[in-house]
């Protein structure tokens, strides 16, 4: 527990500029038709990584990330799945480099997440919480 | 025509891999949420440079990439320079392909390019995936990526356990299977075919057959743990006049030439992996054996690497050792026993069989280094290596002259830029 947050602490120093350019909590996002109504981090990063294509129901899930540099990009990686950008990088070119797979489809910003998970029930991403509205709703809050 | 005349079955693999992805892609449905097929195009390489103090041997990442550090050049760019492409197609969300295609140093002293991977993908299920074509072997934490250097801390994957396995593909079909087991994932892999590489200018080959092995990797939290194991039928030529002169010599020859002679021979690998990586720092450690049952040895080897990161430097740490199982020298034929010019060819062939002996490794290494990330896609490696051959062995070294002597210490200096794209 203790070299978790040493390790939480560090990475959060290394990568603090796009934490404060953002103004609140981030939420991991489902479409409003989704059944599943919670998930925890290690299921939201197993999506988000490639390893795993389920949502905790059993049901198909895909990922849609926000473009490379983008302040909710960094915080949710470095959060959910403890990841910097050089790691996450470095984490896609080995599996890109191993036949395994290909990196979630990206979009623009938050307000084109949004809109895309709110028509498709087999998609998961995420915003920052000022962006919710009724059409999706927050599985999980990252803090 | 010289190309197409050497490289009949690359020409065909990469022809059928394209026509199969052009067919499979003018059948997709057009009716699907995302517009398919979505094409990805990527890539990997590496500059290197490296320097040895070895004058009488050439210092080398891979035998069928072979450096040329050390008795042929004094510095030399052969040992990790490469360059690969990788063209993939999703067809439909369950069909997809891949085609990856690699130039760097091969046994013909040529950079021509060879196809590295070209399969077909079969999502079955989003746990169930199936392959058929030219693919990746899951052997060794680092075996599927080990090209891309880019993807690893060090300059090359250390030589005393990639060694013992230089081909990293085959050609014929896997399934792999991803399970749960509480916060641990799991992917499983099986696989079965067969590969061949041409090691020398006339056509000798190294042919694995029945090729099959499993592999499972599993990941928890910071943690990947890979068990794999991996058994085929090896034959390679390269030595065969040299066995089929001991069996001139009756049954005493014979003998020899059925122990050492690499011919249908069932050769085994075994290797587990484990890397713990927070993000801040890492430490991996892999140990593996491969026994060939002939003149290819039988060596169990090891290694243990940390490295900890300090913004865009990573500074690192290995050691590294192999060890024979058996030994690498051979009392051969008894001239004594011989009339004196047979006798004169028995001590001969001895030579040349101890001289082939002495290439199973034994060696140890340390090695220090640092990797800077000093633009997004590009890191810059220096590293400095101190290996030792000992008991006779030529340890990692190729192109192994009279004048070597096992035991000296050897001092490599490598530089490489690697990038993707």
């Amino acid at each position: 527990m203790m070299s978790k947050t040493i390790v939480g602490v560090l990475l959060a120093l290394a990568c603090s500029q796009p934490l404060q350019a953002l103004g609140s909590d981030m939420v991991v996002i489902v479409s409003a038709r989704n059944p599943n109504d919670t998930m925890h981090a290690g299921q939201v990063a197993d999506i988000f990584l490639g390893q795993s294509g389920r949502f905790p129901d059993g049901s198909l899930a895909s990922a849609i990330d926000q473009p490379i540099g983008a302040p909710q990009r960094d915080a949710f990686y470095l959060k959910v799945t403890a990841k910097s950008p050089a790691l996450v990088k470095a984490y896609w070119t080995k599996m890109i480099f191993t036949g395994r797979g290909q990196p979630p489809r990206e979009v623009r910003d938050s307000v084109a997440v949004r809109k895309l998970v709110a028509d498709n029930p087999g998609l998961i991403g995420y915003i920052e919480h000022d962006a919710l509205d009724a059409s999706v709703k927050a599985v999980l809050v990252v803090r | 025509m010289m190309f197409m005349k050497k490289w009949p079955s690359l020409l065909l693999a990469v022809r059928g891999a394209c026509l199969l992805m052009i067919v499979l892609a003018s059948r997709s449905a057009a009716a699907q949420a995302e517009p398919m097929p979505v094409w990805t195009f990527g890539g990997f390489g590496t500059a290197g440079l490296v320097q040895s103090s070895e004058r009488q041997a050439d210092y080398s990442a891979n035998v069928i990439n072979p450096g040329e550090a050390g008795y042929t050049d004094r510095w030399s760019a052969s040992v990790d320079s490469r360059v690969g492409a990788q063209l993939g197609v999703a067809i439909t969300p369950r069909w997809s392909a891949v085609l990856q295609v690699i130039s760097e140093r091969n046994l013909q002293n040529s950079y021509r390019p060879v196809v590295e991977w070209a399969n077909i993908n079969y999502q079955a299920t989003p746990e169930l995936n199936l392959r058929l074509g030219r693919i990746a072997l899951p052997i060794y934490l680092a075996g599927d990526y080990r090209k891309a250097g880019y993807a690893l801390p060090w300059v090359r994957p250390p030589v005393e356990v990639y060694g013992s396995l230089p081909v990293a593909n085959s050609d014929g079909i896997d399934a792999s299977y991803r399970w749960q087991a509480g916060a641990a994932n799991n992917l499983t892999q099986v696989f079965y075919g067969h590969t061949s590489v041409q090691t020398d200018d006339s056509g000798k080959r190294a042919r694995a057959r029945q090729l099959m092995g499993l592999s499972n990797t599993t990941t928890y939290g910071a943690f990947t743990i890979r068990a794999s194991a991996l058994t085929a039928e090896l034959t390679v030529d390269l030595a065969r006049p040299l066995f089929d002169a001991f069996r001139q010599f009756g049954p005493q020859g014979t003998l020899i030439a059925e122990r050492y002679d690499a011919d249908h021979k069932r050769v085994g690998i075994a290797n587990i992996g484990v890397s713990y990586d927070n993000g801040v720092w890492f430490v991996q450690a892999e140990g593996s054996r491969m026994n060939a049952r002939s003149f290819l040895g039988d060596k169990s080897s090891m290694y243990a690497s940390g490295g900890y990161r300090l913004g865009d430097w990573t500074p690192y740490a290995t050691y590294g050792r192999v060890v024979a199982n058996v030994p690498i020298h051979s009392d051969g034929l008894d001239a004594s026993r011989l009339p004196a010019q047979a006798g004169a060819s028995a001590a001969y062939l001895n030579a040349q069989l101890n001289g082939l002996l002495g290439r199973i490794a034994v060696q140890h290494s340390v090695s220090s280094g640092v990797r800077w990330d000093f633009l997004p896609d590009y890191a810059l490696k220096l590293q400095y290596d101190r290996l030792r051959p000992t008991g006779g062995s030529s340890g990692t070294l190729i192109n192994v002259q009279p004048g070597f002597r096992s035991g000296r210490p050897v001092h490599v200096v490598s530089f490489a830029l690697d990038f993707v794209f």
